[in-house]
């Protein structure tokens, strides 16, 4: 009841170097109802799309050149402690997982993800607010 | 697993006081009609209710006494009338289970029944010897029923214990369980966790995660909260211990028609969506968008108020149920007939207001029967609504208000000159038996002259904004008006400046206000008049009643009608500032002392703005000798 109410959609920044895995996510949250405000395909450009943006979430992948996600994300939150960062990992990265868990990602998601659990996990972690 | 009940206490003795005062209307109902075959049933239920719900929590000797009046009205069920002697006793019932009530709201031993109990005999129809009273085995039988929740103002931290298991196949599950351990504690606080945070931070396996947590949420919202986390296969959460009853039990319980908490949520949805619209908005730079936002929040704010002050309201009813009881033994004690009618129970008030006049009522009730009705008469209680304020009339037949009398105690006390008292109208007279200690009585009456007076009900209604009115005819009899807000708390007010000072009054207390020119301000001996209507309405100036230096009159002169002792007055400002809704605060001591100031604000700018009482100023007027004209 309380979710249709809120009824506009969540205004999302997506992080990750893979174009396809960008544009995957891309479709999966505007079919869900939600407004992907920006792209970035490395850490330092997320930093500057969020400062910009202020997005209400951000995906964002574990592993990138330049600046990691890990990075982005304690520069992201040291801007913003309220920011809504979710992090994006494959099989295999728990160290990094539990790293940016403690660095205060709100949630994580493992590659291959489902839609289901994607749109589920962006609807609880930003209901937050 | 037993059930902790401490909780329910509250509920418990809030519902019971009520089923008390419905069995007293009943008893004094049944009296007049003993063959009310309804009214028997209904007195019967009651009894049951209260044997029920003292059984379930646990209170032995109320839920015994609510078994044995259960079991003695129900032999006059049988017959379809109930004799005046069996009346008595069950009144006597009703008054002992008050002190029961009493007792267990101050956490004493419940007082002794079985004198009660056994002295049964008598009027008691024959019926079987009381059993037991079965406890808590109906519990389920009673309850609020009717589509309306209790829920209590606030309820008790309870310390939950709480068993997640992850789903086997989980990636990273120590830092899953990390976000769980952060989600929960921002439910409450997290006591103690295995495996710990330390722990979980070197990761690992984590199958499962126990812990205990200290909240506000109930078990299963906490559940529900945990089962939608990813990779979490089962849940368990139960109530540990309830902390101990400390404050919590003296939290009191309000009850909720559940179309009202809908309503609630449905207002904080769409808070929450223009939240959304304007974060939107303000991140694009989008300004109508912003002001629209603005806008839509200014009436989400006024409807959340308004549904708000309605989980305040109660129906007059919640405190007239004792009158008919009081009624009845004045009847008793002074020898009169008196027929009481009580109209408009269902009209409601905040809930602060009914509890500051259920004295009032009943002094002013009290007052009729002893000091109105004569031999015979009929004392008619009733409210209904006015616009935003709602009507309290306490009316009475009888021999009405002595003039002359209140005439001789004003310049015996003091309070007039005889010149003065014989120049008084006899309408003005009226409003001095509000003041303390006045009684035309000579002698202190055993039912009137104790508790509170009519200083008292004077006190509360303007407590709140109201006003009270008397009227009186020889030999009609009298009335006494009370105009009460619906609700306290936030009120419109309307800003004056006056000597360089922001004031407010209350706008319930505001019939108009004007600007006058000099040309329209006429004379009335030493008084300053306007004509209003077909009235002449004397003009104050509301710097001389704050003595302030007063001021030389250059253009247009801005006044304020009000009313002050039943008649309008206008009030002399320098400025009319406008109108403004606020939430007014009451006056702590020793500000609470100064005379014609009723409470406070704070305006949006922080400036603190004292809300003034025009009666209330003019009575110190009076009283200290001053003179609050304006003089020609």
């Amino acid at each position: 009841m309380t979710e249709r109410n809120i009824g506009v959609g969540l205004r999302v920044l997506i992080v990750d170097d893979a174009l396809f895995m960008r544009g995957m996510l891309k479709d999966l949250f505007i079919k869900g109802g939600h407004e992907v405000v920006g792209e970035a395909a490395d850490g330092r450009e997320a930093v500057e799309q969020y400062r910009r943006l202020r997005p209400d979430l951000v995906t964002m992948d574990i592993v990138m050149p330049l600046v990691s996600g890990i990075e982005a994300l304690t520069e992201i939150r040291r801007e913003d402690p309220e920011a809504c960062v979710v992090m994006c990992s494959a099989m295999g990265q728990e160290a990094l997982i539990l790293e940016a868990v403690r660095a205060g990602a709100r949630d994580f998601i493992v590659k291959p993800f489902s839609e289901e659990k994607v749109l589920e996990t962006a609807r609880r972690v930003a209901k937050r607010v | 697993m037993a059930i902790d009940m401490s909780k329910y206490r509250d509920m418990f003795l809030s519902e019971s006081r009520e089923h008390l005062q419905t069995m007293g209307r009943l008893l004094v109902e049944l009296e007049k009609s003993p063959d009310d075959r309804e009214g028997l049933d209904a007195l019967f239920r009651e009894a049951h209710s209260i044997k029920g719900m003292a059984a379930s929590m646990g209170y032995r000797a109320t839920a015994e006494l609510g078994h044995h009046l259960e079991d003695f009205l129900s032999g006059f069920r049988a017959g379809g009338a109930i004799p005046p002697t069996a009346i008595d006793r069950v009144l006597a019932g009703v008054d002992l289970l008050e002190g029961l009530i009493d007792d267990l709201s101050a956490e004493r031993p419940e007082r002794d029944v079985r004198p009660f109990i056994v002295g049964s005999t008598g009027a008691a129809p024959p019926s079987a010897p009381p059993a037991p009273p079965p406890l808590a085995d109906e519990a389920e039988a009673v309850g609020p029923g009717n589509g309306a929740v209790t829920i209590p103002v606030a309820s008790g931290e309870e310390i939950l214990k709480i068993v997640i298991e992850l789903v086997s196949g989980a990636v990273a599950p120590a830092a899953r369980a990390l976000l769980m351990l952060r989600e929960l504690a921002a439910q409450g606080e997290v006591l103690d966790a295995d495996p710990n945070e330390r722990k979980l931070l070197q990761g690992g396996a984590v199958p499962r995660l126990e812990l205990r947590l200290k909240s506000w949420r109930a078990p299963q919202e906490i559940k529900d909260l945990l089962l939608a986390m990813s990779d979490v296969a089962r849940v368990s959460c139960v109530v540990e211990r309830v902390r101990p009853a400390t404050r919590q039990s003296r939290e009191r319980t309000v009850r909720v028609r559940t179309g009202l908490l809908d309503q609630f949520i449905n207002l904080t949805g769409e808070l929450v969506t223009n939240r959304y619209m304007l974060q939107a908005a303000y991140n694009e730079g989008r300004d109508q968008d912003m002001r629209d936002g603005l806008e839509r929040l200014t009436r989400l704010i006024t409807d959340l108020h308004h549904h708000v002050l309605q989980v305040r309201m109660m129906p007059l009813a919640s405190i007239t149920g004792r009158l008919p009881r009081m009624v009845r033994e004045l009847e008793q004690q002074t020898g009169k007939e008196v027929a009481l009618r009580i109209a408009g129970e269902e009209v409601e008030l905040d809930r602060s207001i009914l509890e500051a006049l259920a004295d009032p009522l009943m002094h002013m009730v009290r007052n009729a029967v002893d000091h109105g009705i004569e031999e015979r008469g009929e004392v008619l209680v009733s409210a209904s609504r006015e616009k935003d304020l709602v009507l309290v009339e306490v009316r009475d037949n009888g021999r009405g208000l002595d003039a002359e009398a209140i005439r001789r105690k004003a310049v015996g006390a003091g309070l007039l000159s005889p010149g003065q008292a014989l120049r008084m109208a006899e309408r003005d007279l009226f409003p001095l038996i509000c003041l303390p200690g006045f009684s035309t009585r000579a002698e202190v009456s055993e039912t009137s002259g104790r508790g509170v007076g009519m200083d008292v009900v004077k006190a509360v209604t303007e407590q709140f904004g109201g006003t009270l009115q008397i009227a009186s005819e020889r030999g009609r009899g009298t009335s006494i008006q009370l105009r009460l807000p619906l609700s306290v708390a936030i009120i419109r007010l309307l800003l004056v400046e006056c000597g360089g000072e922001l004031l407010a009054l209350p706008i319930t207390r505001v019939l108009r206000t004007l600007e006058l020119e000099r040309a329209e301000i006429r004379s009335s001996g030493r008084q300053m008049v306007v004509p209003l209507g077909n009235e002449l309405v004397p003009l104050l100036s509301l710097r001389r009643m704050l003595r302030q230096p007063a001021k030389p009159v250059a253009g247009t002169i801005p006044v304020v009608v009000s009313e002050a002792r039943g008649r309008k007055i206008a009030l002399v400002v320098d400025r009319l500032v406008g109108q403004r809704e606020a939430f007014v605060k009451s006056l702590a001591f020793p500000l609470d002392r100064i005379a014609g100031v009723s409470g406070a604000t704070i305006l949006g700018d922080g400036r603190i703005v004292f809300i003034i009482d025009p009666q209330g100023l003019l009575d110190e007027g009076t009283a200290s000798g001053g003179r609050s004209g304006v003089s020609p």
